[in-house]
């Protein structure tokens, strides 16, 4: 019944969240490739930040499992709640260093960056939500 | 029949009988203060009591005849604490410990183990302390300063950007050298007043601010590594740029439960709702850091 409960209640900010965020990944954030051929073009140019493109889909996995932690059980919340902000950490530095990199296109911004803003802001609503549901055992 | 519910009857009488003595005696700052002196002591005589006290002898006649389940006088004419006393003494000190730092020890194992990675005693810091947390502060500004001058960063909240300064005003480099210390006071102001507004918390505010700077050590250590890197060019190699991020945000996240603890122990706030601050603040930030970018 507990699980049920959360299942419902985290269901579609915990899990859709980091699943735009994957799936952000795929799809073209400013220029005509995606996240995954960049990473790949950058790294054969020994380009120093190549990794940067693979952060939001480590960001989405990360988170993914945090939300899981507390769909399985309440109890997991304050886990959740730090292992999300080790994902979103992950998010965090990839929108500050790609979009101030690609600032000048923002205007041609393609779906990935609104699927990956989108599933950044659930994945923080979802944290809200996780904190301010009221239990008894304040302790986590 | 009717015998044993007389007997049943006196027993509950009795228990009563002594609950309220034990919280008729807690009742008064005095009595507490004779069973703190004797607990602490083991015994006590009056004169003790008196110089202790600092009360007429008649106040402390009748506070000990208050305190007659509570306490006993041997043929030694020494006080002692009985059994209940003795429940009473050690009710009062797991109480104030309870009262001084809330949230000291959490029930999640998790929780637990995050704490080995907070100090705890110079967050709490008793008056001992007070001088070393305020040293251990100061010495994290300045080191913070001089690392960010070193790197040419600027600091913001838990972030750090790189600005070329050298086409900038005297005056803007000044303050963009002292960032780190205006960004300490900045996020000290934003967490009080969002303590204040929202969670009506007022309490505490020098001890959270002497000990504030400790929430930035993480960042100081990242900052060492960074400069290391960046000294030994390293940091133009791939995997160890990577690996430079990656320890950001593992300090960041460090630096994140240090605030929610502080907030936790010297606002008296739950855990939760001091994580649901540093959330506002390190994702708000961010906002803000991005739309000056854009």
């Amino acid at each position: 019944m507990q699980l049920k409960k959360n299942v419902v209640s985290f269901l579609l900010l915990g899990l859709i969240g980091p699943i735009l965020l994957i799936i952000s990944e795929f799809f073209p954030w400013f220029s005509s490739y995606n996240l995954v051929e960049l990473f790949i073009i950058t790294s054969f140019a020994e380009i120093e930040n190549s990794f940067l493109f693979l952060f939001p889909v480590i960001s989405g996995i990360v988170c993914l499992i945090a939300n899981m932690l507390v769909i399985y059980n309440i109890e997991f919340r304050i886990k959740t709640v730090i292992l999300s902000f080790v994902g979103l950490g992950f998010q965090l530095i990839f929108f500050i260093d790609y979009i101030s990199l690609e600032v000048g296109f923002l205007t041609n911004a393609g779906v990935g960056i609104y699927l990956g803003i989108f599933g950044f802001l659930l994945i923080i609503i979802n944290i809200i939500s996780v904190l301010t549901r009221v239990e008894k055992d304040s302790g986590g | 029949m009717t015998i044993s519910k007389e007997k049943k009857q006196n027993i509950k009488k009795k228990e009563i009988d002594v609950e309220s003595s034990f919280y008729y005696a807690l009742s008064h700052e005095i009595r507490r203060k004779i069973i703190k002196i004797i607990g602490e002591n083991e015994f006590t005589s009056f004169t003790y009591l008196k110089n202790e006290l600092g009360v007429s002898t008649g106040t402390i006649y009748h506070h000990l005849e208050a305190l007659s389940d509570l306490i006993e006088q041997k043929q030694d004419k020494k006080y002692y604490l009985k059994k209940l006393g003795a429940y009473a003494y050690n009710s009062l000190k797991d109480n104030i410990e309870t009262i001084k730092a809330p949230h000291k020890e959490f029930k999640s194992i998790f929780l637990n183990k995050l704490m080995l990675l907070t100090s705890k005693r110079f967050i709490i810091f008793n008056k001992k302390d007070r001088i070393y947390t305020l040293l251990i502060s100061i010495g994290i500004i300045v080191l913070g300063t001089i690392l960010c001058v070193l790197n040419g960063f600027t600091s913001f909240f838990l972030f750090f950007i790189e600005i070329n300064i050298e086409n900038l005003d005297s005056l803007f480099q000044i303050l963009i050298n002292s960032s780190f210390i205006l960004n300490f006071f900045a996020f000290f102001v934003i967490v009080e007043l969002i303590s204040r507004i929202f969670y009506k918390k007022s309490e505490n505010t020098l001890n959270l601010l002497a000990s504030f700077a400790l929430i930035q050590f993480p960042m100081i250590i990242y900052l060492v590594l960074h400069t290391i890197f960046n000294y030994t060019a390293f940091i133009s190699i791939n995997i160890v740029n990577f690996i430079d991020q990656i320890l950001m945000i593992g300090f960041q996240v460090w630096s994140l439960w240090l605030l929610s603890y502080s907030l936790s122990v010297k606002k008296g706030l739950k855990i939760e709702n001091s994580l649901i601050i540093s959330l506002l603040l390190h994702y708000g930030g961010f906002t803000l850091l991005l739309l000056t970018f854009i």
